[in-house]
């Protein structure tokens, strides 16, 4: 049982006399299990779903997202820096909290945060961090003014820089500390300025973190919080049941209904800004000259040809739905929710598209890693068998990692984007899909972006005005149905279970933090 | 004699040489480990940041080479992930491995002796036919449905949690996985002493003792036991060795921070270094036991000194 069942006349009483002693000793402590931890907790090297559920409450971000007011984040909020305004077209000045400190007592300054986005941690050439130089992409140059200023200067006017700030590279780690012992040490002695600090991790079985007395908020809520390693649903639900864990994660879908009809344990399922889709394989390179895919006609029959949005609603219990190529309510007011997709059911149409295209039966392989999202194989086989009625063949092979997967010949290939960033179509349409992404440079890669994409992505990416923007995502938009190189399943779902007595809701972010905004204590 | 032993300690060595490279190949052949070991939208340069540092831009027999003469000079390789080396991952979980391991190992012993005795000695009743049943049983229940079992009637029924990795400790979490996972070999040992002592308890010389007027007490576990425990030993001393590779499917069931749960941790993450470190053990272990059984074959049984069992 975590929460220590105590007195509450004495404790009242105590906490009239010395409040801070007695929040100390009667904070409760949270089990957390989870499926999985990253094997690092560096912010940057670990960005990953496993490791967001706990880098949010060991770090912080100098700016932040309001999900606990908006549940879509759509709204920016000052997190490690105060204020900030842009001084000249390229340059944004920051204003750093006073009085932060570190875990290990080192007051937080502007070089640890020039440190941070640094080009030998970032964005300079082999960057401790390299998986950060998307995040950081347009910064050429990083300085701290004084003790608590920072200046970020960008290539392009950036109207929306400052939402970067943001994502996993807007982490504030002490200079230092991560300068002495090196990444792989860091990532395994993670300090940062968050109201827990890390006292043992061992990536494969837990990760304990206590409430960091000189933390500069309000007291954290919990003295004590553990992300516990137990990879058996079955396990997790038993460990929930029985009070070893207040709150655990990812209930399989069939089993939904088990937990909700369990006994002191609520049921938390909620959308997410990540999608599953796949990718067709638009290339003839290595080997796949006679590619039948590289047929955009072909490709949008296929998408034509699903009925995704029912076929969602039908797996997921109604829980989630396919939305429209990068029509996301996490988007704020790029969303509408009335647009229609251009290629959107159309039976009929698919197969006057099928027989325009050049498509002569040849069976097409779509590459699934084992267990890589839950539904995703069920509702493969589903699409197969609608695209075998319109006599597409496509033939699915199940592999066990990513490496295997990705090589070629394939045709269609199971990915999934991350929506989740800037609150813009920035990252998902732009990032993931321009020049400089895996759609375009990796080994796997799957297609080519038209002179017409990446006109209207730089149109975006340096617009200053909204109306501008909203324009170039039309055109950016237009351009990527026209080729069609993805077909997107739907809005991912996340699942909790929590012991009655606790509340807790992230919005649709799955990073999870740990404090009032988004926890309820009601015992 | 000599030649025999040297013999055999020479195939052993074979033995792991040979596991040692199909992990190698293995590891290298079920699909690029650089890729596999990255985060999947992890850009081309981190990739092949990864593939340098682990060497694997390097021909695959230079990578082979370099890696079999690190081992001689007690170089197992660092993990990819914490930089800490591969045995000193391997001994943080071998103690509770181990634990888990005897545990279960004397939960089977006892129960198994005990009941394949009973059964025994109970030759064609009823209660012979329950013990063979249950046997069967507990031969053919797989380990992770039991174990789930376990786990979810501890807590659905007693509100107890039989899970590792949480912030408890109690017997009931060593005794749960240890009883499903010497649940098995509980089944085999039952077996093992029911014919065996049968096989015993029929032979010329017991009906002698019997004729003499020895008790049938002191017959039993002064003249009957002894001869039966051989091929039980045997079972005993190869079911030791099979005790560091960990029990993957109950570890990972409930959560026990063991050689086993790295083992699937460590393919998972791609961490080369660790999962060759944890399979040479394994292999080092199984293959010296195997030599020590041979070994003490030679010893007891004069007939196996012939040579052509070699």
């Amino acid at each position: 049982m975590l929460f220590k069942r105590f007195c509450f006349a004495s404790a009242l009483a105590l906490s009239v006399s010395i409040p801070a002693l007695v929040a100390a000793q009667d904070r409760p402590t949270l089990n957390f299990a989870v499926d999985n931890l990253w094997p690092t907790m560096d912010p940057v090297i670990g960005i990953s779903t496993t490791g967001g559920r706990v880098h949010s409450n060991i770090f912080e971000t100098l700016v932040q997202r309001n999900y606990f007011e908006d549940p879509d984040g759509n709204e920016l909020i000052p997190g490690l820096a105060t204020s900030w305004e842009r001084t000249s077209d390229t340059v944004w000045t920051l204003t750093i909290r006073e009085g932060v400190t570190f875990h290990n007592g080192d007051p937080m300054t502007a070089a640890d945060v020039a440190f941070s986005l640094s080009a030998d941690r970032l964005w300079g050439d082999a960057p401790m961090a390299p998986r950060g130089a998307s995040f950081a992409s347009g910064l050429v140059r990083v300085g701290a003014i004084d003790d608590y200023t920072v200046e970020l200067e960008t290539e392009f006017p950036d109207a929306t820089f400052i939402a970067r700030l943001t994502t996993p590279i807007g982490f504030v780690l002490p200079k230092d500390y991560y300068e002495s012992v090196g990444t792989e040490e860091f990532g395994q002695n993670p300090i940062g300025t968050g109201p827990y600090r890390v006292v043992d991790f061992d990536p494969s079985t837990r990760l304990t973190a206590e409430a960091f007395d000189g933390y500069w908020g309000s007291d954290p809520m919990f003295s004590s919080i553990s992300w516990n390693v137990i990879s058996e649903y079955s396990t997790r639900y038993a460990g929930l049941v029985s009070g070893e864990f207040d709150l655990i994660v990812s209930i399989p879908t069939d089993q939904l209904s088990v937990v909700e009809n369990t006994d002191g344990v609520n049921l938390l399922v909620s959308q997410v800004g990540n999608y599953p889709m796949f990718a067709f394989n638009t290339l003839d390179i290595d080997g796949m000259e006679d590619n039948p895919i590289m047929d955009a006609d072909l490709r949008k029959a296929m998408v034509m040809a699903v009925d995704m949005d029912t076929l969602a609603r039908a797996l997921w219990d109604d829980a989630t739905y396919a939305p429209t190529p990068f029509n996301f309510p996490e988007y704020g007011d790029y969303h509408d929710p009335d647009r229609q997709a251009t290629y959107g059911y159309d039976p009929e149409r698919a197969a006057e598209y099928l027989a325009r295209s050049g498509y002569d039966g040849e069976t097409l392989r779509w590459h699934i890693v084992r267990g890589f999202f839950p539904n995703y194989e069920t509702a493969a086989e589903f699409m197969v068998e609608e695209w075998a009625d319109l006599g597409i063949n496509v033939e699915i092979r199940i592999l066990d990692n990513f490496a295997l997967a990705y090589e070629r010949p394939f045709h269609l290939l199971n990915m999934s984007m991350s929506s989740e960033f800037t609150g813009d179509p920035y990252r998902p349409l732009w990032l993931d899909w321009g020049p400089g992404s895996n759609r375009v440079i990796a080994s796997h890669r799957t297609w080519e972006p038209t002179e017409g994409f990446l006109d209207a992505g730089q149109r975006f990416a340096r617009a200053q005005e909204f109306d501008e923007r909203y324009a170039a995502y039309m055109d950016l938009l237009a351009e990527w149905e026209d080729v069609m190189p993805a077909m997107y399943l739907w809005r991912n779902v996340q699942t909790f279970a929590m012991r009655d007595g606790l509340e807790f809701d992230p919005g649709s972010t799955q990073v999870t933090v740990f404090d009032e905004r988004y926890v309820t204590l009601t015992e | 004699m000599t030649r025999i032993i040297l013999f055999k300690t020479l195939r052993a060595i074979i033995t792991l040489l040979v596991a040692v490279t199909l992990v190698f190949l293995f590891i290298r052949l079920s699909g690029d480990p650089a890729v596999a070991l990255a985060p999947p939208d992890a850009p081309p340069a981190v990739i092949e940041e990864y593939r340098q540092r682990l060497g694997l831009d390097q021909p695959l027999w230079t990578q082979y080479l370099s890696y079999i003469g690190g081992m001689f000079q007690g170089n197992f390789g660092y993990s990819i992930h914490t930089g800490r080396s591969a045995p000193s991952l391997f001994m943080d979980r071998l103690p509770a491995t181990l634990l888990l391991g005897l545990t279960a190992l004397g939960i089977s012993v006892v129960l198994g002796v005990t009941l394949g005795t009973i059964a025994a000695l109970r030759h064609n009743s009823a209660i012979d036919r329950m013990v063979m049943s249950f046997s069967v049983f507990a031969f053919a229940m797989p380990n992770f449905f039991f174990g789930l079992l376990v786990v979810l009637t501890g807590a659905l029924v007693f509100g107890v949690y039989f899970g590792g990795s949480g912030a408890t400790r109690s017997l009931g979490q060593l005794l749960a996985p240890a009883a499903t996972l010497g649940l098995a070999t509980m089944g085999s040992f039952a077996r093992f002493t029911r014919s065996s002592l049968l096989e015993t308890l029929n032979k010329p010389f017991m009906t002698a003792l019997a004729a003499r007027g020895v008790p049938f007490r002191r017959r039993l576990l002064r003249h009957a036991v002894p001869n039966a425990a051989i091929p039980v030993v045997t079972m005993l001393g190869l079911s030791l060795g099979g005790i560091v590779a960990g029990a993957v499917v109950t570890e990972q069931v409930f959560s026990w921070p063991g050689v086993g749960q790295l083992l699937i941790r460590s393919v998972e993450t791609r961490d080369i270094a660790v999962l060759q470190f944890i399979v040479l053990m394994i292999a080092l272990v199984m293959t010296v036991t195997n030599l020590l059984v041979d070994l003490l074959y030679l010893a007891l049984d004069p007939r196996m000194r012939g040579g052509r069992n070699g």
